[in-house]
């Protein structure tokens, strides 16, 4: 018998920080435990805001009320930060709650993309990407790999994908920055490489412009012994 | 290097094979598969009642293993799966090369003796060093030595060539080695090898990639159990010999963790996929596609690229194969003005049209002025935009004229056999008349013999030359690193 091992989901704060060591650009965010500290950090790293539920009893966090977008001003952080707690606690009443991740909202315009990592039961770990959004298990546009992957790979991967044309932009849109999302993939890659722990990694929606990619959220799921 | 390749070398190479519980109720399946054998052949059987039909075959029976004098380079055995162990125990004693249990009954059926029995006989061929095929397979076959895993396949050089096989179905594997000779296809090597307790898929293609006969590896495989030296086995291969792979068991739907969209989306068809695309290996989803493709790669005249010049007979078909190519990836450009100048020279525009399909009826009239299809292939060898020919004969419009007038045939198929030869550009024919399979089949035959690639449908033709234009886009790229 295996030993029996213990699955640990990272929380949103934790997992940018891993992916952000890891060399990915994600949206910066920070954890806040007041509606004075959520305050404090959206005034620093910028408003619009998003402000989500950090729970590990939480896995569906739009599903209990525990996302708030496009957060414009000090009073409404400080109104939305009280409004979540009571969503949250009435309907996961034992919930464990650690705050709320704060992040400015991403810029407008970029190409929502998907990059992940699972276990398959046949080849181990596999690295994937697609076209992301909310869309993405309906319209299953992914490609998958095995690791390790370099970036001739990578491009391989956004290049196969059916809707791969909306990279290189659509209707007047420019073409969003392919080496810098693949470049993305292979330090995804390269992490869950070295740190063979990791089990399930979602960056999605990674926003694609046409000067680089930026994740905007993140979920982490590890092998503890 | 796998473990098994000396082994499988000597099993495949066998000049003693021992079948041991061949019998009637079976059709003396074995003792049948092997009358062309070329090495010594020995039946093992107790049983008083098998033997006289057994010596009437004019197979030479002995009661053990032990009394065949030479070493036995690879045993059948047919016994029931409780008397199997004890078989393998006697081939592991005496150093045979192989074992192939074609035996079943064992973790296939899911009952827990079944089990037992086959951990009990890896359990043996471990102690021992034994190579087993199997259980639950036919096995080996090696069509130039008379080495078959069924009655009626071809042997001797005919039946021999560049395609080794490796199928984790019995069944895929005895047709597809029963079908080669009609595709035109030779077998190097192939094996059937079942529930592989001991040596596995990975040792099967590595065996196959290092064998010097086999030009082309295909493949039929459901779950792959060491996938990832699978993997490192397939990429390390493809840069120097194609790997065609028919994966069955693609859609059943597996159970899947929820916290990832990634691992939702995780499919086994999904993963397989992008696994074949980075190894460079070419899926295929039928034994028609295997064929059609394994054909395409043994011409081994690779498309520089997708721009497919195309020569149909009327307008219908012309507008079936360029959708056709299309669907499947491959481009239909127009010509250079330089070639449409060449063409208003001679092309019979009444009734046709020649834009890129060529609709040519008018000009090759049946075959009545073939020569103008010698000018046509002419035409597009030269355009640079095109880097593949396909021709539709039209076969059903044409093929009672041709079966009254073989002359007219005749001179059309020699056109496209002294092109095919002088390799200009790859060049492959569609033909068929569907309401007359036989006569359609012996064309196709006959093209076949003379080294043209053929097609029974547009479809067929495009999906197979795409995915092998693919594999050579990719094979040249790796290359380039």
């Amino acid at each position: 018998m295996p030993a029996p091992v213990s699955i640990r989901a990272l929380n949103e704060i934790e997992a940018k920080q891993l992916l952000a060591q890891a060399g990915v650009r994600v949206v910066p965010t920070e954890l806040a435990r007041t509606p004075d500290q959520a305050v404090a950090v959206c005034e620093r790293l910028g408003l619009p805001a998003a402000m989500k539920i950090v729970s590990p009893d939480v896995i569906h966090k739009s599903d209990v009320g525990g996302v708030r977008l496009d957060l414009s001003s000090p009073n409404e952080v400080a109104t939305a930060y009280r409004e979540m707690m009571a969503q949250v606690s009435h309907r996961l009443p034992r919930a464990r709650i650690d705050g709320v991740a704060m992040q400015p909202m991403a810029e407008s315009g970029g190409v929502e993309v998907i990059v992940g990592v699972s276990v398959d039961p046949q080849f181990g770990h596999v690295v994937m990407c697609g076209l992301g959004g909310i869309l993405v298990e309906v319209l299953h546009d992914v490609s998958f790999r095995l690791l390790p992957v370099d970036r001739r790979e990578a491009c391989r991967m956004l290049t196969e994908l059916r809707g791969a044309a909306v990279l290189h932009g659509i209707r007047g849109k420019a073409a969003v920055n392919i080496e810098a999302l693949a470049d993305l993939i292979v330090a995804v890659s390269n992490l869950v490489f070295a740190r063979t722990e990791i089990r399930e990694i979602d960056l999605n929606p990674i926003l694609a412009y046409a000067d680089g990619a930026v994740a905007v959220d993140a979920r982490v799921l590890l092998e503890e012994p | 290097m796998s473990r098994w390749r000396t082994a499988l070398e000597r099993a495949f190479e066998a000049q003693t094979v021992a079948v041991v519980g061949d019998k009637m109720m079976n059709g003396f399946l074995w003792l049948r598969a092997l009358q062309n054998f070329s090495g010594k052949l020995y039946s093992v059987q107790i049983d008083p009642n098998e033997i006289p039909a057994i010596e009437a075959l004019g197979v030479l029976n002995v009661l053990s293993l032990d009394a065949i004098p030479e070493p036995i380079d690879y045993v059948i055995v047919a016994v029931p799966r409780t008397v199997a162990p004890r078989v393998v125990a006697d081939c592991g004693r005496l150093h045979v090369g192989a074992a192939m249990l074609f035996t079943a009954g064992f973790s296939e059926t899911g009952d827990p003796e079944g089990l037992r029995l086959e951990q009990e006989i890896g359990r043996i061929a471990a102690q021992n060093g034994l190579l087993i095929v199997g259980p639950n397979c036919m096995g080996l076959a090696n069509p130039s030595r008379g080495l078959c895993n069924f009655p009626g396949q071809n042997t001797g050089a005919a039946a021999a060539g560049p395609c080794g096989f490796f199928g984790q179905s019995g069944t895929h594997t005895i047709t597809s080695i029963l079908r080669a000779p009609v595709e035109g296809v030779g077998i190097s090597k192939a094996v059937s090898f079942g529930n592989a307790i001991v040596a596995d898929a990975v040792d099967y293609l590595d065996y196959l990639a290092h064998d010097d006969e086999t030009k082309v590896i295909a493949g039929y495989v459901e779950g792959v159990r060491r996938g990832r030296e699978f993997f490192e086995t397939l990429r390390a291969t493809t840069p120097h010999k194609p790997v065609v792979l028919w994966k069955g068991g693609l859609t059943e739907a597996g159970q899947r963790a929820i916290f990832s969209h990634t691992a939702a989306l995780a499919t086994p068809e999904a993963v397989w996929t992008g696994m074949l695309r980075q190894a460079g290996a070419i899926g295929v989803d039928s034994q028609d596609e295997l064929f059609d493709v394994t054909r395409v790669l043994l011409a081994d005249m690779p498309a520089q690229g997708i721009g497919a010049g195309l020569i149909a007979m009327t307008g219908g078909p012309s507008v079936a194969l360029t959708d056709a190519f299309c669907r499947a990836g491959l481009r239909v450009p127009l010509l250079s003005d330089e070639s449409y100048k060449t063409l208003s020279e001679f092309f019979q525009v009444v009734g046709g049209s020649f834009r890129n399909p060529l609709d040519a009826g008018g000009t090759i009239a049946m075959g009545l002025r073939s020569d103008n299809l010698g000018r046509l292939l002419d035409v597009l060898n030269t355009d640079t935009a095109i880097d593949l020919v396909t021709v539709d004969l039209g076969l059903g419009l044409a093929i009672d004229r041709w079966l009254e007038y073989p002359q007219l045939a005749a001179a059309l198929t020699d056109i496209l056999e002294d092109y095919s030869r002088r390799r200009i550009k790859p060049l492959s024919v569609i033909a068929d008349a569907p309401q007359r399979p036989v006569e359609s089949a012996r064309l196709r035959d006959d093209l076949r013999r003379r080294g043209v690639l053929t097609f029974a449908s547009a479809p067929r033709a495009a999906r197979a030359l795409r995915l092998t234009t693919d594999y050579y886009t990719w094979r040249h790229e790796a290359a380039g690193l």
